[in-house]
C-alpha cells in the first residue's frame, strides 16, 4: 500500500499570552490510500490541531507533512489549490460549519465554484452530492437552520465530497449529534468510502465510534502519539498504560463482561500543554511510572507487526 | 418567509412602527416638495413675522424676511434627510471597511486601525466637523464628507467586534480549507452575518448626522444655497425673544425626526437580534 499522507516529526506551537503551547509535539504517522485511521485522545490533546495542520489551517513549526509525496508547507498559489482539492474536512459542529446566511445549495457548491466549474455542471454535481448523502434536491434552496443536526452534518459531508478528495479529515464528526443519528452518519461515511474510495483521518474521543470505523488507530496524549496499531490489535491487547486506561473507561454493553474486567481508572487531569511534564508526558498519571519516566522521554518503538508504543516498560 | 418574519418582529415594537410611519411621512413630503411648493422656498411671499395661524395662506407663518415657513420646512426636509442618509452611508462604508479588515486580519493591521480609530475619537466631534467644513468650504458635499469622517469610528469598532467573533467559526475555516481568498471570505461569508448590528448603528448615525448638520447650519457654516432645518433654526435665532416660533418649528421637526430614527434603530435592534427572536 502506498502512503497518501505522511507526517514526519510534526510540531505545532502556539504563542499565547500565558506562554508557548506545544499543541502537537513530534507526531509521525502515515495513512495509506483507502485506509481509515482513527485518532483518539482526550479533549485538548492536540488531535484537532493536528487535523487542521494537515489542511494548513494552522501553521506547523517543525517537521514535514507530505501528501502524495509532496511537502505541503511551501505550497502556494495553484499548487495550494490543488492540495485543497485533495484534502477536505468535515467539522465537529454541524451548527457552526455552515454559513447560516447561505443556502445549502450555495454551501455545497462553494468548492466547485472555487474550482472554476460551469454553472450547469455545478447544479448537476450538487444534486448528485445531495442524493449521495440522502437529501432531496429541494434542499438546495433551503437554509441550514431548517435542518436537523444530522442533516446538517450530511450537508457538510456533501460539501467535503464535492471535488472527490483523496483524504477527508473528520474532526469529531458525530460527537455533536444525538446517539440515534450517529450510527446513520457513520454508516453514511462508510458507504461513501466504498463508493468514492477516499481515506479518512477520523478524529474522535469516542472509542466506540472509532472501533466501528477505523482500520488502524493512533492514540494521542498531550501532543504526542503514545500508541499506534491496527484496531483489532489495540482493542485486544493494548500496550501503553494510557491506551489501557482509555479502553477501560469505555462503557461495555454486556454487564457480565463489564463486571469481570479489571479497571484502571485514570487519576488527575490532563497536564497543561503550557507546562508539559518532563520525560514521559504521561508519567504524572501513569500507574507504572518510575523514576526513569520523569527524566527520559520514551520514543515510539515497534512492538510486534505494525504496532508501535511509546513506553519504557513494554 | 424570512422577510415577513422580520417585518413581523419589527412591527411588534410599537415605537418602531410609529417611528417608521412618521419617517415615511417626512420622506414622502420631502420627495413631493416641488409639487407641493413649486416656487423657490427662499423667495419672499408675504409680510414678515406672520405668526402661525394668523393668515390661512401661511399655516406656519412667515419668517423675518416674509418667507413661507411651511414651504421652507418641506423643502428643508429634503436637504436634511439627504445629508443624514449620505453621511451615514459614508460613515458605514468607511467604518465597515476598516472594521472588517482590522477584525479579519488581526495582528498589526488591527493594532494600526484601532489606534487610528482612537485618534479620531479623541477629537471632539462637533469641533472636528466644524474644522473640516471650514477647511473644505461650506457646501453640501463637504458637510456630508465632514460628518462621515467623524461618524465612522463606532461602526468600525462594531464591525471589528463582529468579525473577531466570526472569523474563527467553522464555516469560515471550511471556506479557508477550500482555498477561498480573504476578500471573498470577508465580503461574501462573514459580512452578511456581521451586518445586522451594523445596520442598527447606521440608522442611529443618520439621526446624529442630522443633528451635526443642524449644529453646523445653526452656527452659520451651512451651505448658503440650501434651506436645511438647521439653517432655519439658525436664521430665526436673532428673533428668538419676539418670534420664537421661527426657531421652534424647524427645531420640533428635527427633534421628531431624530426621535423617530432612534425608535427605528431600537426596532431594528430587536428585530435583528437573534437572541430576542420570537419572544
Amino acid at each position: 500500500m502506498s502512503a497518501l499522507l505522511v507526517l514526519d516529526d510534526v510540531h505545532v506551537r502556539f504563542n499565547t499570552a500565558a506562554g508557548q503551547v506545544q499543541a502537537v509535539n513530534g507526531v509521525s504517522l502515515d495513512l495509506a490510500v483507502g485506509e481509515t485511521l482513527g485518532l483518539v485522545g482526550e479533549s485538548g490533546c492536540g488531535k484537532s490541531t493536528l487535523g487542521k495542520a494537515i489542511l494548513r489551517l494552522v501553521p506547523t513549526s517543525a517537521g514535514e507533512i507530505r501528501i502524495d509525496g509532496a511537502d505541503i508547507a511551501p505550497l502556494d498559489g495553484a499548487a495550494l489549490t490543488e492540495l485543497r482539492r485533495k484534502v477536505q474536512m468535515i467539522f465537529q459542529d454541524p451548527y457552526g460549519s455552515l454559513n447560516p446566511r447561505s443556502t445549502v445549495g450555495r454551501s455545497v457548491a462553494q468548492p466547485l465554484v472555487l474550482a472554476g466549474w460551469k454553472r450547469d455542471a455545478i447544479a448537476e454535481r450538487v444534486d448528485m452530492l445531495l442524493s449521495w448523502v440522502g437529501l432531496p434536491p429541494e434542499a438546495r434552496q433551503r437554509y441550514p437552520h431548517e435542518f436537523s443536526g444530522g442533516q446538517r452534518q450530511r450537508i457538510g459531508i456533501a460539501r467535503a465530497l464535492a471535488l472527490n478528495p483523496k483524504l477527508i479529515i473528520c474532526d469529531e464528526p458525530v460527537s455533536a449529534l444525538d446517539v440515534s443519528v450517529r450510527a446513520q452518519v457513520i454508516n453514511l461515511l462508510e458507504d461513501l468510502k466504498a463508493k468514492v474510495g477516499m481515506s479518512y483521518l477520523f478524529i474522535s474521543h469516542d472509542l466506540s465510534v472509532v472501533e466501528h470505523i477505523a482500520d488502524r488507530v493512533a492514540v494521542m496524549y498531550l501532543g504526542t502519539i503514545v500508541e499506534i496499531g491496527s484496531r483489532d490489535r489495540i482493542w485486544r491487547e493494548p500496550q501503553h498504560p494510557y491506551t489501557r486506561a482509555l479502553l477501560a473507561a469505555a462503557p461495555i454493553a454486556n454487564p457480565k463482561l463489564a463486571r469481570a474486567r479489571r479497571r484502571t481508572i485514570l487519576q488527575g487531569e490532563l497536564p497543561s500543554p503550557l507546562d508539559p511534564p518532563t520525560g514521559c508526558p504521561f508519567h504524572s498519571r501513569c500507574p507504572m511510572a518510575q523514576a526513569r519516566c520523569k527524566v527520559e522521554p520514551p520514543s515510539l518503538r515497534a512492538i510486534g507487526v505494525g504496532t508501535q508504543a511509546a513506553c519504557h516498560f513494554i | 418567509m424570512e422577510r415577513f418574519a422580520f417585518l413581523r418582529r419589527f412591527t411588534r415594537n410599537r415605537g418602531a412602527l410609529i417611528g417608521a410611519l412618521l419617517i415615511l411621512l417626512v420622506t414622502v413630503t420631502a420627495l413631493a416638495a416641488p409639487l407641493l411648493f413649486p416656487t423657490d422656498p427662499l423667495r419672499m411671499v408675504g409680510p414678515p413675522e406672520l405668526w402661525p395661524g394668523e393668515d390661512p395662506a401661511f399655516p406656519l407663518g412667515t419668517d423675518s424676511l416674509g418667507r413661507d415657513m411651511l414651504a421652507m420646512l418641506v423643502h428643508g426636509a429634503r436637504a436634511t434627510l439627504l445629508i443624514g442618509l449620505f453621511a451615514s452611508a459614508m460613515a458605514t462604508l468607511i467604518g465597515v471597511s476598516v472594521g472588517a479588515i482590522a477584525g479579519y486580519f488581526g495582528g498589526w493591521i488591527d493594532e494600526a486601525a484601532m489606534r487610528a480609530v482612537e485618534l479620531f475619537q479623541t477629537i471632539p466631534n462637533l469641533i472636528f466637523v466644524l474644522t473640516i467644513v471650514v477647511i473644505l468650504g461650506s457646501t453640501l458635499h463637504n458637510i456630508v464628507i465632514a460628518i462621515g469622517i467623524v461618524s465612522w469610528t463606532p461602526i468600525a469598532r462594531m464591525t471589528r467586534a463582529e468579525f473577531l467573533a466570526l472569523r474563527d467559526r467553522e464555516f469560515v475555516q471550511a471556506c479557508r480549507s477550500m482555498g477561498m481568498h480573504a476578500p471573498g471570505i470577508i465580503v461574501r461569508e462573514i459580512l452578511p452575518n456581521a451586518l445586522p448590528p451594523v445596520i442598527v448603528l447606521s440608522s442611529l448615525v443618520v439621526a446624529s448626522a442630522i443633528l451635526f448638520e443642524s449644529a453646523v447650519s445653526f452656527l452659520g457654516l451651512g451651505d448658503p444655497n440650501v434651506a436645511s432645518w438647521g439653517r432655519l433654526v439658525g436664521d430665526g435665532r436673532q428673533l428668538i425673544r419676539s418670534s420664537w416660533y421661527i426657531c421652534a418649528i424647524p427645531g420640533i421637526a428635527i427633534m421628531v425626526t431624530v426621535l423617530c430614527l432612534n425608535l427605528i434603530g431600537d426596532g431594528l435592534n430587536d428585530a435583528l437580534n437573534p437572541k430576542l427572536r420570537d419572544r
